[in-house]
């Protein structure tokens, strides 16, 4: 089990192209913790962007009757992508993953599967 | 309250940015969802613009005014050094205070669904610009 810090270390270190990685929690919209990033990308302004993002698509669910759970959502830039990982835990409801990687360099199938596993590993 | 002719010329020119003061409220309101309200107010407690429609804005700059004092104290006694913003939190939403320079502080209501994360993020910045138009308001008070 790896605490915040850690696993967002881990995913900036084992994830190709990784630019910076927050858990945030979008109840509030504030970072639990926040690993990389920097002057071209604030990972606090980030949170609070993407708890936006979130909320818009779990209500959008909501309203249209799906009874269903958000598992990821990715967002496509030119030069970036973005991963949004909402976690399932039972202590870690109400809280997502955020990753920013380099698009040159990343590798998206490969990042989800990691993601996936640093979720699980993930103890809050 | 006995105030010195400083102090009130001081406050006459605060008082006369209120159309910007009000502005920048206005923006902060828009730019934040579930925001209800937000207000200017001197340190002392004396509203200088506000854009609230549910609160009395004389009675939540007062009681802004005892806040920020106890803030003070507090975070001077534990090293905390000066005051930069108080957050409460009540059943039903949220009261945050921001500093806006040194002589004013903004104050916001916000509901229990806001993103606090961007409330502080625009309310600083709100506060930042509102100490800057204290500021001219300020040097015109010192020319003769």
């Amino acid at each position: 089990m790896a605490n915040t810090q850690t696993a967002l270390k881990e995913a900036m270190t084992s994830i190709e192209g990784s630019l910076g990685a927050a858990l945030v929690d979008y109840s509030s919209g504030m970072a639990l913790g926040t690993v990389g990033g920097g002057k071209e990308l604030d990972l606090t302004v980030a949170a609070a962007g993407n708890t936006d993002v979130v909320r818009a698509k779990v209500r959008t669910m909501e309203q249209l009757g799906l009874q269903d759970t958000i598992e990821d959502i990715l967002i496509t830039l030119g030069n970036q992508y973005h991963l949004i990982r909402l976690l399932k835990g039972r202590d870690s409801q109400g809280l997502f993953l955020y990753l920013a990687l380099d698009k040159n360099r990343a590798n998206l199938a490969m990042a989800r599967h990691q993601l996936r596993r640093i979720e699980a590993e993930l103890e809050v | 309250m006995r105030l010195t002719l400083r102090q009130r010329t001081e406050r006459k020119w605060l008082l006369a940015a209120e159309p910007e003061v009000l502005e920048e409220l206005r923006r902060l309101r828009a730019r934040v969802t579930h925001v209800t309200g937000a207000l200017a107010a001197t340190s002392d407690g004396v509203v200088l613009a506000h854009d609230t429609a549910t609160v009395e804005p004389e009675g939540v700059a007062a009681l802004t005014a005892a806040a920020l004092g106890v803030a003070q104290s507090l975070a001077g006694a534990t090293g905390r050094g000066a005051f930069r913003e108080l957050l409460v939190r009540g059943a039903n939403g949220y009261v945050a205070t921001y500093a806006a320079g040194s002589t004013a502080v903004l104050t916001v209501l916000a509901g229990d669904r806001t993103n606090v994360g961007r409330l502080h993020m625009e309310a600083r910045r709100s506060g930042a610009r509102l100490a800057d138009l204290m500021g001219v308001a300020l040097s015109r008070a010192e020319q003769p």
